[in-house]
């Protein structure tokens, strides 16, 4: 049976509905979104909107979490003083347009889904704002996915699709007797890990203006990145209608994510 | 050419002609850039703007960097290329060009300019006393190159960072990449740099309030500079360690 993820929409209606649309084509009747439905993009309600009217089940990313909770991250979520300040204006013209029931239900999804052996993210199992990047240290990765209990991981935030095996795990343990006199290695081999990154919908950067997302064969477990060609042009022209920096336009139309990801990119704010 | 300038033993020059208007065509506002930016580089440069008048009873040693701007590519070479009009302001200097470099044609010197284009669009900035957060400066000249705000041909610029440092921000749409070139001198940790900054662009369909709404958000406050400049100033008023 197949299986769509998706996720990082972005307020990017045009992009959402070429992928449902890519999706609806292939008979594929179950898809999970892994959040960041709104934030820079210029349709925040129809974005939420459609995701409820398709029932798709969500978790929570982690612009939904800052319209719902307020911006209380410290200022390490942005490169930059000036991506810092096209943030909050997003954020703010977000806030001032989402519709208080749209609100509502951004506040009832939860941070992750869990499917048998599946588990379903934003960022990473510890938070909405950590980015799993496919270059992470090779045990740092392998924590993430072991502590949560998963086999696979499917995970957002990065706007970079990949899918990343972990194998030949294992963890080697000395064991002290309680006399001190002697002491045992153990070594623990760990069964095959993955995070797959399903890449963003609304704001790619992986260096296309194309949507991004994954399809998960539950059969036999292949994962195939997918890539959407969508009307760029018409979300171009809500940004503009809708009062927002020209300069997300241009950058949405290039290619070019709103705004850099952070330097330290592995960092976690702490709130 | 810097090369040259800086290896003369005698004494060394600039001046910037004012050029000739023409019609429908903008000279770009150079806002005192290259020669801030050369003053920097080669600290005994003179400044012939302002002793322009003396230039022919200057010492036979003097080597003079001239800038010449015109809006046409010559069809000659050396200084018949030079364009009539700015020859009689050389002829008033009573100067006569040891050597005359163009653009397009000259080695020393980009083969292409800004010369091939009509109807270019100037746009300057001053920025003395503004401070760049660095990270911000990066993204604001790079959605200027590629053409966020209009379509930009030319852009130079000196631009001050939070650490003492400036940079000479250099790029032309004929030249791969862009050159950050930075400046010997470094302002001290107390309060805005005196120094000359301003930005110059050249190009078609501007949006000038584009570039000034995002300069905006790039500069910074006096607070953040402070949060910057303190902890330069501490170690500053360290004494070194002893030997």
């Amino acid at each position: 049976m197949h299986h769509a993820v998706i996720s990082c929409l972005h307020a990017n209606l045009a992009a959402f509905e070429a992928v449902l649309e890519d999706i609806d084509r292939q008979g594929i009747e179950r898809i999970t979104c892994l959040g960041d439905l709104v934030g820079y993009g210029p349709q925040p309600n129809e974005v939420v909107e459609l995701i409820r009217h398709r029932a798709i089940p969500t978790c929570q990313g982690c612009w939904d979490e800052d319209i719902i909770d307020g911006l209380n991250a410290c200022e390490c979520s942005y490169p930059s003083q000036l991506a810092e300040r096209r943030g909050h204006r997003a954020h703010q013209w977000t806030d001032e347009q989402l519709s208080q029931d749209n609100k509502d239900f951004l506040a009832t999804l939860p941070t992750s889904l869990r499917r048998g052996r599946q588990l379903f993210v934003h960022g990473s199992p510890n938070s909405q704002h950590e980015y799993l990047l496919p270059d992470m240290d090779a045990f740092a990765a392998l924590e993430r996915v072991e502590t949560a209990g998963a086999d696979t991981l499917f995970c957002g935030h990065t706007h970079q699709p990949y899918v990343r095996e972990l194998r030949d795990g294992s963890i080697r343990v000395r064991v002290q007797s309680s006399d001190s006199s002697q002491s045992a290695e153990q070594e623990l081999k760990l069964p095959v890990r993955r995070i797959v990154n399903a890449g963003s919908v609304g704001e790619p950067r992986h260096g296309s203006t194309k949507a991004t997302y994954v399809i998960h064969d539950e059969d036999n477990g292949s994962v195939e990145i997918k890539e959407v060609s969508y009307d760029v042009e018409r979300t171009c022209r809500a940004i503009v209608d809708a009062g927002l920096p020209e300069v997300f336009a241009w950058r949405l139309s290039h290619g070019f994510e709103y705004a850099e990801r952070a330097e330290d990119a592995s960092h976690v704010c702490e709130r | 050419m810097l090369h040259e300038l800086k290896n003369h033993r005698g004494a060394q020059g600039y001046l910037r002609l004012t050029g000739v208007p023409a019609e429908g065509l903008e000279h770009g506002c150079d806002s005192g850039i290259d020669l801030a930016y050369l003053q920097d580089q080669i600290p005994d440069l003179r400044d012939l703007s302002k002793s322009s008048q003396d230039l022919a009873n200057d010492t036979e040693d003097l080597l003079a960097l001239i800038e010449l701007p015109q809006f046409h590519s010559p069809e000659d070479s050396g200084v018949s290329g030079v364009d009539p009009r700015i020859r009689s302001q050389l002829a008033e200097l009573q100067l006569r060009p040891d050597r005359v470099l163009h653009f397009g044609q000259d080695e020393g010197l980009p083969r292409q300019d800004t010369l091939e284009f009509s109807r270019l669009e100037a746009w300057s900035c001053q920025l003395q006393g503004r401070v760049w957060d660095p990270n911000s400066l990066s993204s604001f000249w790079f959605e200027l190159v590629n053409g966020a705000y209009g379509d930009v041909y030319r852009a130079k610029g000196l631009m001050n960072l939070p650490d003492g440092r400036a940079f000479f921000c250099n790029w032309m749409v004929s030249q791969s990449g862009s050159q950050f070139l930075p400046l010997e001198q470094l302002a001290p940790p107390d309060g805005r740099p005196n120094r000359i900054s301003a930005l110059v662009v050249q190009g078609k369909a501007l949006d000038s309030n584009g570039i000034r709404s995002t300069i905006a958000d790039c500069l910074l406050t006096d607070a953040v500079l402070e949060l910057h400049q303190a902890p330069q100033r501490e170690r500053q008023s360290q004494p070194t360690p002893a030997n």
